[in-house]
């Protein structure tokens, strides 16, 4: 059982995910005709635009991880709760 | 005397072409006539569909279901953990990503997803190396157990046309030698043949567990 707190659980297939240490991270879910998900960590200026925009900035991120899964190397295949 | 040939030839006349007419004529097996799969479309879905197939002529939706989808039935894949927490915890009423416009879902001709399922089946298990060759994608995207995805788009009367670039989800290929992303056509970067199912219905399509 994941011990993540779900903030946003959006209907675009992206949840936003905080540790109990307070990481933030992204957990979309990629792919066409096979679907799977990838975790992204947010950096320290990810979160900062994440605190000032809400959302929107979530929302953002989120379409650039579909959009280029590998995400500059730094997102990881992501599975269980 | 010729009143009652004339009589004859006609009552003979008769009975040769009722023969023929009783023969047994079986009727030959029709296939089924579908509507347009963009019928089912609102009025933005169709002006996009139209513009796609604009994009694609002389070839468009129509030709392409035709062609790939005869029996309108379409399969995907999903990861377990996603199915879960993005269809089932969620209460989801249609499959795919959504936003104001609807919910946008690619999928494959169902015989080619299935098949590729069964051949990689032992002992019980999936082979994802096994779906992914016959797929034409990476092994790793088919890891863990898997839920396999049916719907009849003419039952449903779900709308589908051709993917565009625009729509979410879309990982375009930066080059001509790129797997496993978007290129505009009908056809996933592997060969498969795909299309955009809008707002496909949870509660009529046929889940699978790929174990």
């Amino acid at each position: 059982m994941s011990d993540e707190e779900v903030l946003i659980q959006s209907p675009l297939m992206y949840r936003l995910l905080r540790a109990p240490d307070g990481t933030l991270t992204l957990e979309v879910v990629v792919g066409g005709i096979a679907m799977y998900e990838v975790r992204v960590r947010l950096n320290a200026d990810e979160a900062a635009a994440y605190a000032r925009e809400g959302r929107a900035f979530a929302d953002r991120m989120a379409r650039a991880i579909m959009a280029d899964p590998p995400f500059g190397g730094r997102s990881v295949r992501g599975s269980g709760a | 005397m010729r009143v009652m040939l004339r009589s004859a030839l006609l009552c003979s006349l008769f009975i040769v072409v009722g023969c023929k007419t009783g023969a047994e004529v079986r009727p030959t097996p029709q296939e089924p006539v579908f509507e347009s799969t963009v019928a089912y479309c609102d009025e933005t879905q169709k002006a996009i569909s139209k513009d796609a197939d604009l994009r694609a002529s002389p070839y468009g939706i129509d030709q392409h279901v035709d062609k790939n989808f005869k029996d309108r039935k379409v399969s995907w894949l999903m990861t377990d953990s996603a199915y879960q927490k993005f269809i089932v915890q969620t209460g989801a009423k249609n499959f795919g990503r959504c936003n104001d416009s609807g919910c946008f879902l690619f999928a494959a001709p169902a015989a080619t997803i299935q098949e590729a399922v069964a051949k990689s089946m032992v002992d019980g298990k999936h082979a994802p190396a096994v779906i992914g060759q016959a797929l034409g994608l990476p092994a790793k995207n088919f890891e863990g157990t898997l839920r396999m995805m049916t719907l009849d788009l003419a039952a449903s009367k779900t709308c589908a046309r051709l993917p565009v670039d625009e729509d979410p989800g879309v990982w375009k290929c930066q080059t001509p030698e790129d797997t496993d992303c978007f290129k505009f056509g009908g056809y996933t970067s592997g060969g498969i043949p795909e299309l955009m199912a809008i707002n496909a219905p949870v509660e009529q399509a046929t889940v699978t567990e790929v174990p």
